[in-house]
């Protein structure tokens, strides 16, 4: 038995110095960082995972960041290109960006023009499989660069959204070190630099990946705007938003992502760490189903739609679920420019919703508590992921409902089946909901957004759609198709008041809490500005106070 | 023996065909990889498409086995999307063991799985260690002092952690020993992961950071493990060869350690035995909360984007362990108690 025991212990030692890497203490000033996913890939064009890029602002630099009030911020080019500073042609077809001469990449290389035009090669190339390759497919026509500083960026029709798309999250790559992989495996799908990017143009330079453990990165000594404040970051992968939220709180971390909002509270008292709100354009709302293929014949009824909303009291799962922290929204681009001024929420007012639904005819005839019509019963499927408080809005929702008549059935999805496709027989994709909830994003900062466009409805013969709610109003695609091509802002924001309006008229969403991102920060540090576009996109300039 | 140990092997390998089959519908069914690609909206249809064609997963899932078992480096694959067939497959299979390529982080799904084996085995292996130390301990103290004082506390203690989840086990362990106890300015022990960055990854840094896993793992396996020890230890210090063996005036410690406790193994040999291929697959829950990065937390993290390749390799990986250690354990019945052949 003892030796057995011994040998056991032999083995664990053997593991002990089997698991230890040749990784020193990180020295000096260090962030830590825990975030509950891991990177599934630290090149930008694989992925489309928001770890994945925002932990990318370390060690990458785009054209521009977009800073905490939301405006672009130059990084690579000399000036964000405008009609005024000759960057953008007038028909707004043609942007060019001019580089500043003194960008390098970490190894000390120049970052010029040609990394912009391999990168964009490289998204294209047939040999390789980047997560996603618009807009460069579908709107740009041409990537030139007409000298060593100027990249020219030629569009098929001017395309307002340029600014969130165009080498922000696409970031150049360093063509000195991929294009040869690329020349000699005909690919760069399986490059080395793509987990272990050595060379980089942020204000840290990549140094470690310990799968399912933790990241490193060090200050980039090359780095050519004022060097990183902090010596080091150190990111680390924990799965589980209690552990991060303990982590905090025993002082083993210092930043966290997504804090649930039932422990905001806790990590405020405890006076180590504050929480940060941030913007990134999501509105947990529900989306109704109007096609009359495949939602109840109540839902076509826009009052119908308007008196579920009444009936449900989003203000109390403010206040209750979320605690205060989060509010119910009035429109779909709640807190940007893009929300009409007067936009505000449907009252809660279970009687005029029972009102409202008696008007148009659904009446509780059997006296069973659930309103029918010409023998349908007000029976109404909603759908939604299995995030717990998604769950729990069900619930309250179930009950609140029920008060004016109108069942809700109950189902609920892990997000790869509930966000399944149409050719995947996704249950919302194939319209089996009547409502569904979910939290979803413009191509923020930028406003545009496609669910709500004819074109965008799936069927057997076009299965692409992402219009699941079947939703088609000709005037709202013209808008649409009018704000993407037009670049002057302010005329832009006026096209976007009137399709708000019309959404809101027409009830096909329904807010239920403006659903920022919850940061937890070590109160140790400051400067700590997060964007909800670019989160890290000031880490150089975060410090540790006094 | 070795004739037994043969046909054992060759059974194993119907049964892995069928258990990889059975696995990989039911993977197959479980949602789409593509459905949000990790990311928190869906991606472009026109992407969705042309990904679903570069992994294969446009095919019948008949073919999409096929593929997996043997490869697809005999067949042309449509890349492009134009209907026709034009670039030749690269995958090998797994019969000539290629396991495919992750298609989370595009690297070999075998050598994803063998990179995190030793984080696993160190936290498994030690919290075995522990388990049966406990054990054996607790249960022979136990059989020893039967309704002593310590006995019966210990009696109560096992059956209240035996009824505990795993998971509130950990968040109480972590809540009391590392968030409190660093308020109350008291030594406290790491909450995640397998070292301090600050510090480094010492020896003793992972064994700092290994006491709360290794505990959250171990106290309900303890307290059900020392309790078949205590009920084998009471039925075999009382049976004649062990009064037989005190009657000839043999030591005490030597009955009980020599005579009486090999014996009073052999079921616990088999929860052992049962309880070894898990060692690969890693303790999912405990893993997850404590950061640890093991096989366990491996699969959670593959499960959640649908990964087949990995998935896969976790899965055919523990089903050929629980081959080997079954037959490991038969085996090792002979050696325990000579009364048992296989012929």
């Amino acid at each position: 038995m003892l030796k057995r025991n011994l040998s056991i212990f032999v083995l664990i030692l053997a593991l002990l110095v089997g698991v230890l890497g040749p990784v020193a203490a990180q020295e000096g000033e260090i962030l830590r960082i825990d975030l509950t996913q891991e990177m599934d890939t630290l090149n930008p064009i694989y992925t489309n995972m928001w770890f994945s890029t925002t932990v990318m602002d370390l060690y990458l630099s785009p054209a521009w960041f977009i800073d905490d009030d939301l405006n672009p911020v130059p990084v690579l080019v000399t000036e964000i290109p405008s009609v005024e500073n000759g960057g953008i042609n007038e028909d707004g077809t043609v942007i060019t960006l001019n580089l500043r001469d003194d960008i390098v990449w970490s190894d000390g290389e120049p970052i010029t023009s040609a990394d912009f035009v391999f990168t964009y090669d490289m998204i294209l190339d047939p040999a390789n499989t980047p997560s996603s390759r618009f807009p460069y497919d579908e709107r740009i026509t041409s990537i030139e660069a007409s000298d060593e500083r100027t990249v020219v960026v030629t569009f098929n029709d001017p395309y307002a959204p340029w600014l969130s798309y165009l080498f922000q999250t696409s970031v150049p790559l360093p063509m000195h070190v991929l294009q040869p992989i690329f020349e000699s495996e005909g690919t760069i799908d399986f490059a080395e630099w793509n987990r272990a990017p050595s060379v980089g143009s942020g204000p840290f330079r990549w140094v470690e990946w310990q799968e399912g453990s933790h990241m490193r990165f060090e200050r980039n000594e090359n780095y050519f705007n004022d060097l990183a404040v902090l010596d080091g970051v150190f990111v680390r992968f924990v799965p589980d938003d209690a552990t991060v939220v303990a982590s905090l709180l025993a002082g083993d971390s210092d930043v966290g992502t997504f804090i649930p909002y039932s422990d905001a509270q806790a990590l405020e008292e405890s006076g180590s760490v504050n929480i940060e709100l941030v913007n990134s354009s999501y509105n947990e709302g529900w989306f109704f189903n109007v096609d009359p293929e495949t939602a109840h014949p109540a839902m076509l009824d826009v009052n119908v739609r308007k008196a579920i909303v009444m009936g449900f009291n989003r203000d109390q799962i403010n206040q209750d679920l979320n605690l205060g922290i989060t509010y119910t929204p009035g429109s779909y681009w709640e807190q940007s420019p893009y929300a009409r001024p007067d936009a505000a929420p449907l009252p809660y007012d279970p009687e005029a919703a029972a009102q409202l639904l008696e008007e148009a005819g659904w009446v509780d005839s059997d006296g069973d508590g659930i309103r029918e019509k010409d023998g349908v019963r007000l029976e109404l499927r909603h759908v939604t992921s299995q995030r717990q408080i998604r769950l729990d809005v069900q619930v309250v929702a179930q009950q609140q409902l029920a008060e004016i008549g109108i069942s809700l059935l109950l189902e609920s999805y892990p997000s790869e089946i509930f966000f399944a496709s149409y050719i995947d027989d996704g249950p919302t994709a194939r319209g089996r909901y009547d409502i569904q909830e979910f939290s979803s994003p413009t191509a923020f900062p930028d406003p545009s957004f496609s669910r709500w466009l004819c074109t965008q409805i799936a069927t057997d013969e076009s299965p692409d759609g992402v219009n699941d709610q079947g939703y088609c109003n000709q005037e709202v695609d013209a808008l649409f198709a009018e704000s993407d091509r037009t670049t002057d802002f302010d005329a832009r924001v006026a096209l976007y008041h009137q399709i708000d309006q019309i959404i809101t008229d027409d009830v096909i969403w329904a807010g239920v809490w403006y659903d920022p991102d919850l940061w937890a920060v070590n109160a140790r540090f400051e400067n700590t500005r997060i964007s909800g576009a670019d989160p890290l996109w000031n880490i150089a300039n975060w410090s540790v106070a006094g | 023996m070795t004739k037994y140990i043969i046909r054992r092997l060759l059974q194993a390998i119907p049964l892995l065909l069928i258990t990889s089959a059975v696995i990989f519908v039911l993977l197959q069914s479980a949602g789409d990889p593509l459905a949000t690609l990790g990311g928190r909206v869906p991606p472009r249809p026109e992407d969705r498409e042309r990904l679903r064609r570069v992994m294969g997963l446009d095919q019948p899932i008949p073919v999409q086995y096929l593929y997996w078992l043997i490869g697809n480096d005999w067949v042309l694959i449509d890349r492009d999307g134009d209907g026709e067939p034009e670039t030749p497959g690269t995958r090998k299979g797994v019969l000539r063991g290629d396991f495919g390529i992750s298609s989370v982080t595009r690297q070999p799904a075998m050598q994803i799985v063998i990179d995190r084996l030793p984080n696993t085995l160190l936290l498994m292996v030690t919290a075995e260690f522990v388990i049966i130390t406990s054990a054996l301990f607790i249960g022979i103290y136990s059989a020893v002092r039967q309704y002593s004082l310590l006995d019966n506390v210990l009696t109560s203690l096992s059956f209240i952690m035996f009824s505990m989840p795993i998971f509130l086990v950990a968040f109480g362990l972590m809540y009391l020993f590392a968030v409190k106890t660093r308020e109350w300015g008291l030594l406290y022990f790491p909450t995640a992961g397998m070292f301090d960055p600050r510090v480094g990854p010492t020896l003793g840094q992972l064994a700092w950071h290994l006491v709360l896993p290794v505990t959250a793992v171990s106290v309900v396996s303890i307290a059900a493990y020392s309790r078949y020890v205590r009920s084998n230890m009471l039925e075999v210090i009382n049976s004649d060869y062990i009064r037989t063996a005190k009657a000839k005036g043999l030591n005490e410690r030597r009955i009980l350690f020599r005579h009486a406790l090999k014996n009073a193994c052999l079921p616990l040999v088999t929860l052992v035995g049962l309880d070894l291929p898990f060692f690969l697959a890693g303790a999912v829950v405990t893993e997850k909360i404590f950061a640890w990065p093991g096989m366990g937390r491996l699969f959670i993290d593959h499960l959640a984007r649908l990964d087949y390749s990995v998935l896969m390799a976790i899965l055919l990986l523990i089903t050929a362990a629980v081959v080997v250690f079954q037959l490991l354990t038969d085996l090792v019945y002979t050696w325990l108690d000579p009364r048992i052949r296989y012929n």
